[in-house]
């Protein structure tokens, strides 16, 4: 597969510590216009939101929708 | 989640409601009212609760007609010059006349309008010509308010899947297809009546910043609603009157001069001098704007450090709160503060939208396109500068008439083919071991729409893109690859905003005329009523490529004489201009 | 097949996830009720208000924004002495935004409240249910001491529009307080009284800028001929916002008199006010202006230059 692994930095941040998605949360992926967050388990089984795409308008329903304020949107690098 | 599934599902309902952005909930809460009977569906790419343009809410109305500030009649001629003319009054007059209703229902909603201390409406800027600013103090509650009255009519409301083609039959619209945008999974929807509400075309220029999302719109909205219009065999209307907006450099969002303007901000020169009327917005401004940054005299910046300090705070509190919060993030991160320094702006990128310009699918004053059972509303129908309140407003007429258009008629028979053609055509991607990804194919498009059909437009420039939009086209068509159903998603994009790209570049080079200040200023033409003075209809042609015809305008409902004409070309007439 | 429409679940059996010991479980079904948009979700959302979990405390005073009524109102009441300043916050914003007349039921009875943060909460949940009754505790709380419950007793008075509350509304504009003088000022627009055009009159003497600046506005609506003599020396304000918001209240009041003050303003380098000007004098359209007028018609700024050229193309049309 020809395709390169291409690192870029994300605007989504989110705060291990206080997401629910645990508990069955998904508020964050749910309300996002261009659905780029997902859902990720870690090896000891706790869930946590992510950024999977990096395709991000910075609208912020992300963070102003999340119950536990664990959720933030940066500006993108390339426009911050 | 995300991995490819197989599978089709069909669903029938009397109306199909694409789009839950703002004309969308509207069209389907008015349907259902007014027949409770009625099964009417309502489908998102994303999700209803934050879908579309106003997905973190608005600041305010630009364009509300409210008895004893302005009258329908003022506006109709208001919009009619700002469009050099080229307008179907009715639509807009019936706009007019009923959008005050629609603002008191909104108001019922929960979604607040400024009042004064009396709780009267507290319409800014005090004009002799009119007065249509309502600002929104709580503005950021717009779509909470909007999914409640959604939930409690019982709606049903389908997420996560993206419409891809309409479905006709009989000369009717019949249905449409829809994928999922995270399985992957095929919904035929067989519906009596169809109301498109897909917002803009906001993904066809490239934003100055490089970044495909960064755009001025939403960026969810691809333009979907004018492609599938197109292949259906819609007309589209004007669609060389391209959308270009001002807007704050890099960060790309809306200099908001509605919010600003009315406590004293303006758009100023690097001299600190207003240079551009701020009314309203029309392409002559635009013209004016980018003149300014062309001819020595920028940048261009929005000029607020001449404002008092309390005046600045409550400007920035509407500013950083509602339509697009993270503007005082960028603020911050940047270390700019309005109080001391003027705020560098811009020019956005092109892409269609009547709720800005007047570049969209055909429509009446009912919201009807031109295929019987199809209506469309918001953003993507042409009925000029109707901003959110039109899309409310278009959005209810849509509703109530495909309420009355289904009495009469049953499902209309469609070709079967037609759904699995769709199917192969929607997966190609998926069925290869590589390829070129759906990212690198809108950025080539897009990077094109910047180079060739950005204006001021040159007839050269336009047939190279056509070339190039060919070449992308055959890659698309034959290498695009996609890993998983989201990549799926952004390929549908892709191919909905190439299709965007090439009936951008048909409908400029169509008209051989220069029209509406920088939206479709041809270097090689001057205006020309003579020949122009007439809508462009864009259609899908027989060999499957863009096909014009011109279309004339109805007749006034409100006449402007000659004295307006020359009064308000007069304003516009430059200084160096007047002078002689 | 994933699901396709949206769940209009049993509300019994989402309010059951409130009774889970995880107070995100909790948070969650909070917000499920929510979504329902379903009245019958208030009596579950109000328990939830009391949970012992403050996140999940303060999710029920912002779902509570769904619904309306006095159960909603007396819910989100209760929530306003919360120990946890998030919660207070969120209930006090949901009490703004109910609309039904009804829900006041819940509130009156809090209107002398000795907590100034509840009592502030509560006037300003009751001023858009405009309802009667509130008047006399609004004009009891103008002497408070906190200037918020000042103001927001202000605002609920206003939009009560009652001729009666006028005196009131004078003491108000007499306050220490800028926030609450200016209030009460913009409040007298509703009254064409000579009384209420009194109030504004002294209003424009006030020292605070803003507070001119709502007495020279609100006149427009509030006032007669009879002030127009202080509106021409309001044209004279050390700050152009008092002077355009003077200019453009003589417009409305058609003072043609003044309009031979107003036209030398043009020549001030303050493009919002020179634009007002232009406005207005074209509104008033007296012919001693015109030489004023015709210098600007050029104006290098575009809006003053459009607002000349309509009021020269007005007169010329008369």
């Amino acid at each position: 597969m020809p395709l390169a692994q291409t690192s870029s930095i994300v605007p989504v941040v989110v705060d291990k510590a206080l997401c629910i998605a645990d508990k069955g949360c998904t508020v964050c992926v749910d309300v996002c216009p261009l659905d780029v967050l997902r859902i990720a388990a870690s090896d000891d089984g706790t869930q946590t939101a992510y950024m999977k795409y990096d395709e991000c308008w910075y609208c912020m329903p992300c963070e102003a929708d999340c119950p536990t304020g664990a959720v933030t949107v940066n500006l993108p690098y390339l426009l911050k | 989640m995300d991995e490819i599934l197989d599978g089709t599902t069909q669903i029938d309902c009397d109306i199909l409601i694409i789009g839950g952005g703002t004309a969308g909930p509207m069209a389907a809460l008015k349907a259902k009212r007014k027949n409770p009977e009625a099964n009417v569906v309502l489908l998102d790419k994303a999700n209803v609760k934050r879908s579309g343009a106003i997905s973190m809410g608005m600041d305010g109305l630009n364009n509300s007609v409210i008895p004893g500030y302005a009258t329908p009649e003022q506006y109709t001629k208001e919009i009619t010059i700002a469009n050099d003319g080229i307008v179907d009054q009715k639509a807009v007059y019936r706009y007019a006349d009923e959008c005050y209703g629609i603002i008191q229902e909104l108001d019922q909603f929960g979604i607040r309008f400024q009042k004064d201390q009396n709780g009267e409406y507290d319409v800014k800027k005090v004009h002799h010509i009119g007065t249509y600013v309502l600002p929104m103090p709580n503005g950021d509650t717009v779509k909470k308010a909007l999914y409640r009255q959604l939930r409690k009519a019982r709606i049903n409301i389908v997420n996560r899947y993206m419409a891809t083609r309409l479905l006709t039959g009989e000369d009717r619209i019949a249905g449409a297809i829809c994928v999922n945008t995270r399985t992957a999974e095929f919904l035929v929807v067989r519906a009596k009546a169809v109301i498109m509400a897909l917002g803009a075309a906001g993904r066809l220029g490239l934003p100055s910043s490089g970044y495909l999302y960064g755009t001025y719109e939403n960026a969810s909205n691809s333009g979907e609603g004018y492609a599938m219009s197109y292949h259906a065999g819609a007309g589209l209307a004007n669609l060389e009157c391209f959308q270009i907006n001002p807007l704050i450099k890099d960060y790309n969002g809306p200099a908001c001069a509605y919010v600003a303007g009315p406590m004293g901000g303006y758009t100023a020169n690097a001299q600190g001098e207003r240079f551009i009327e701020c009314d309203y917005w029309s392409g002559q401004m635009m013209q004016e704007f980018y003149d300014e940054l062309q001819g020595g005299k920028g940048p261009v910046y929005l000029k607020l450090n001449h404002l008092a300090e309390e005046t600045v705070a409550e400007i920035e509190r509407v500013l950083h709160i509602v339509e697009r919060p993270t503007r005082g993030h960028f603020h911050k991160g940047r270390g700019t503060d309005y109080r001391t320094e003027m705020i560098e702006m811009h020019i956005s990128e092109v892409g269609f939208c009547s709720g800005h310009s007047a570049s969209g699918v055909f429509v009446d004053e009912h919201a009807r396109t031109t295929i019987p059972g199809l209506y469309a509303a918001g953003d993507m129908a042409n009925v000029p500068h109707n901003y959110m309140l039109g899309a409310f407003t278009n959005g209810a007429f849509a509703g109530l008439d495909a309420v009355d258009y289904i009495k009469d008629v049953d499902f209309a028979d469609f070709d079967m083919g037609e759904v699995d053609a769709e199917q192969t055509r929607v997966l190609a991607p998926t069925k290869r071991d590589d390829g070129i990804p759906p990212n690198q194919i809108e950025y080539k498009t897009r990077r094109f729409v910047n180079d060739y059909l950005q204006p001021p437009k040159v007839t050269a420039k336009m047939e190279l893109a056509q070339r190039r939009f060919a070449e992308v086209r055959h890659d698309m068509e034959n290498e695009m690859y996609v890993r998983d159903s989201h990549e799926l998603m952004r390929s549908l994009e892709a191919s909905t905003i190439l299709d965007c790209a090439d009936m951008a570049a048909a409908a400029s080079l169509y008209r051989t005329e220069s029209r509406w200040g920088l939206y479709h200023n041809r270097v090689e033409y001057e205006r020309d009523d003579e020949n122009w003075f007439c809508h462009t209809i864009l259609t899908k042609g027989d060999d499957g490529k863009p096909a014009h015809r011109k279309q004339p305008v109805q007749p006034y409902v409100v006449e402007i004489d000659d004295d307006e004409k020359n009064a308000y070309a007069n304003q516009r007439v430059n200084s160096t201009v007047a002078a002689e | 097949m994933t699901a396709l429409f949206e769940d209009f679940d049993e509300i019994g059996e989402l309010a059951e996830a409130l009774d889970d010991p995880s107070p995100g479980a909790r948070i969650m079904a909070v917000m499920e009720l929510a979504d329902s948009a379903d009245p019958a979700a208030i009596p579950h959302l109000a328990r939830a208000i009391a949970d012992a979990d403050a996140g999940v405390r303060k999710q029920a005073a912002l779902a509570l924004t769904d619904f309306d009524g006095p159960d909603t109102a007396a819910a989100l009441v209760s929530a306003l002495t919360d120990g946890d300043a998030a919660v207070v916050a969120a209930a006090s914003v949901s009490l703004t935004e109910l609309k039904d007349p009804a829900a006041g039921d819940a509130i009156l009875p809090h209107l002398d409240d000795p907590d100034t943060i509840k009592l502030k909460a509560c006037l300003a949940g009751i001023k858009e249910l405009r309802r009667p009754e509130a008047m006399g505790p609004a004009i009891a709380a103008l002497k408070h001491a906190d200037a918020g419950v000042r103001a927001e007793a202000v605002g609920v008075i206003g939009w009560l529009q009652d001729q009666n509350a006028l005196p009131a509304l004078r003491d108000a504009a007499k306050d220490g307080e800028t926030q609450v003088r200016r209030t009460a000022l913009a409040a007298l627009g509703f009254s064409k009284s000579e009384h209420a055009e009194a109030t504004l009159v002294e209003g424009l003497k006030d020292p605070e800028w803003m507070v001119r600046e709502a007495a020279a506005e609100t006149l427009a609506k509030s006032g007669s001929a009879g002030c127009v003599a202080v509106l021409r020396d309001a044209l004279q304000d050390e700050f152009w916002q008092v002077r355009l918001k003077a200019v453009r209240s003589l417009g409305r009041l058609n003072a043609t008199e003044a309009a031979i003050e107003i036209a030398p303003m043009m020549d001030l380098p303050v493009p919002n006010l020179r634009k007002e000007c232009a406005a207005v004098l074209g509104e008033m359209a007296v012919v001693e202006t015109l030489p004023f007028l015709e210098k600007y018609k050029d104006d290098p700024d575009p809006d003053v230059r459009k607002n000349v050229r309509w009021a020269l193309g007005k007169m010329a049309v008369q």
